[in-house]
């Protein structure tokens, strides 16, 4: 354990907080992981990452507020990166309609960035829970924010991208997400955005095209990863 | 098709609709199984892979099983493809449960079977949007070779209509046209929730084509 500004911090490993894991999961699987905030561990379930784009459209970000909303509505905890842009939008949204929101941050729970959501992740480190597989003072590097985003699929039981052009770092979590076998949403809108080519790859790999936030409700588990079953 | 009619078996059984308790928790099974997540026998408080769990499962009841037939230490099992792509080291399921029975000497594992063009994913697309088991057939490949097998049993996750399986046992059927194929599904769709019972409901039965190009699959 440790403190950083006055906030607890916490040292565990993954399967502390998921539960056991297949080997598809281990492959990426960090071994230690850094925690602050007050949701339990193991992690309560459904959880679903919401990301997308930093410079998103004003559409982007009302769609990311409206999904966020309308999961949060339903108990289910939002996932995000604490990026500008959507994952800003998730992730506020979501606190404002009282739900509980998961940050995977980027860079180790020391550091912030973006800076301007300093406020924001000091929220989500007090009240919700911020997650970093860098130990405190690790550098901060662009690849930091690649191995994050496979950390963001593998915690999430769903995934869905709200906005993203053709070298988003949300495509890396995209396809991790597919590797994984978890349920990869792309928001409708997207696919009216003919710059954009990823969406028909992913669509044949086995993403789906969301138009209504509710339709992943089926998706997710209303469980943790051991189910009991007395046959 | 070579296959009008395919034998089908089923370990268990699951609604999409229902909402008793047993309704949900069959669901809840359905969703860790498609992600291959754990399941603890509360008897033996054990705590195992899904795939691994609905092997051992087999092999613990098999003597009253319907379908006990189906798995022979000779029996080539072959996993059904996802029906999206597939890049390496992705989660396949149906792979994954043929792994976990020919680990305790139900089968032996032939991964011949892939997929070379994407369809719609029936449990997400409308009725008259969801692929016939004839462009199953096309979007699928036969690799690799095999000496004339006596019998092969296609191994899936779900069942749903039947139209995967059809389409995949005739495209292997024109590979090995004289061996005995049949299919072995871990869960079964119910699509009314008032015809559900419970989720442990092992059964057999068949997948017919009918002349619309659909399925119509017993029970």
């Amino acid at each position: 354990m440790g403190m950083q500004k006055g906030i607890k911090t916490s040292d565990y490993n993954l399967e502390d907080l998921l539960g056991p894991l297949n080997e598809v999961e281990e492959k990426y699987a960090p071994k230690r992981l850094f925690v602050s905030g007050e949701l339990p561990i193991p992690l309560p379930s459904p959880r679903t990452a919401i990301i997308g784009s930093r410079k998103a459209s004003p559409e982007g970000l009302k769609a990311a507020s409206y999904i966020a909303k309308t999961l949060a509505k339903k108990g289910v905890i939002v996932v995000s990166g604490l990026a500008e842009g959507i994952d800003t939008s998730a992730h506020e949204t979501t606190i404002e309609e009282g739900g509980h929101t998961i940050a995977v941050l980027g860079t180790s729970l020391d550091k912030v960035y973006p800076q301007k959501n300093s406020l924001l992740q000091e929220i989500i480190m007090l009240h919700h829970l911020a997650i970093s597989q860098f130990p405190t003072g690790y550098p901060t590097q662009r690849k930091n924010f690649v191995i994050r985003n496979r950390l963001m699929a593998l915690i999430s039981d769903a995934s869905i991208i709200v906005e993203a052009g053709n070298t988003s770092g949300s495509l890396h979590q995209g396809w991790e997400a597919l590797r994984l076998g978890r349920p990869l949403f792309i928001w409708h809108s997207i696919m009216k955005n003919s710059s954009v080519i990823w969406p028909k790859k992913m669509l044949d790999y086995g993403a789906m095209v969301l138009s209504d936030p509710e339709e992943v409700l089926d998706h997710l588990p209303s469980h943790g990863r051991i189910l009991k079953v007395a046959p | 098709m070579r296959i009008p009619k395919l034998q089908f078996s089923a370990l268990l059984s699951y609604t999409p609709r229902g909402y008793s308790p047993s309704a949900l928790h069959a669901r809840d099974f359905m969703i860790a199984l498609k992600n291959e997540r754990f399941v603890e026998d509360p008897t033996s408080a054990k705590v195992v892979l899904m795939s691994k769990w609905v092997a051992e499962t087999i092999q613990r009841d098999r003597a009253k099983l319907p379908f006990s037939s189906f798995f022979q230490p000779n029996t080539i099992l072959v996993p059904t493809p996802k029906s999206s792509l597939m890049k390496p080291d992705t989660l396949w399921v149906p792979m994954r449960i043929a792994s976990a029975l020919a680990r305790i000497g139900l089968g032996k594992v032939l991964p011949c079977l892939t997929r070379i063009k994407s369809v719609p994913k029936a449990a997400s697309s409308l009725p008259k949007d969801r692929p016939t088991p004839a462009e199953h057939y096309k979007s699928l490949r036969v690799d690799g070779s095999l000496s004339k097998p006596d019998e092969i049993v296609l191994v899936d996750d779900i069942i749903t209509r039947g139209s995967t399986l059809l389409g995949a046992a005739n495209r292997l059927a024109d590979a090995f046209p004289q061996t005995r194929i049949r299919a072995f599904a871990a869960i079964r769709t119910i699509s009314n929730p008032g015809e559900f019972d419970k989720l442990y409901d092992p059964c057999i039965g068949t997948i017919e084509l009918r002349e619309s190009g659909d399925t119509l699959r017993r029970p």
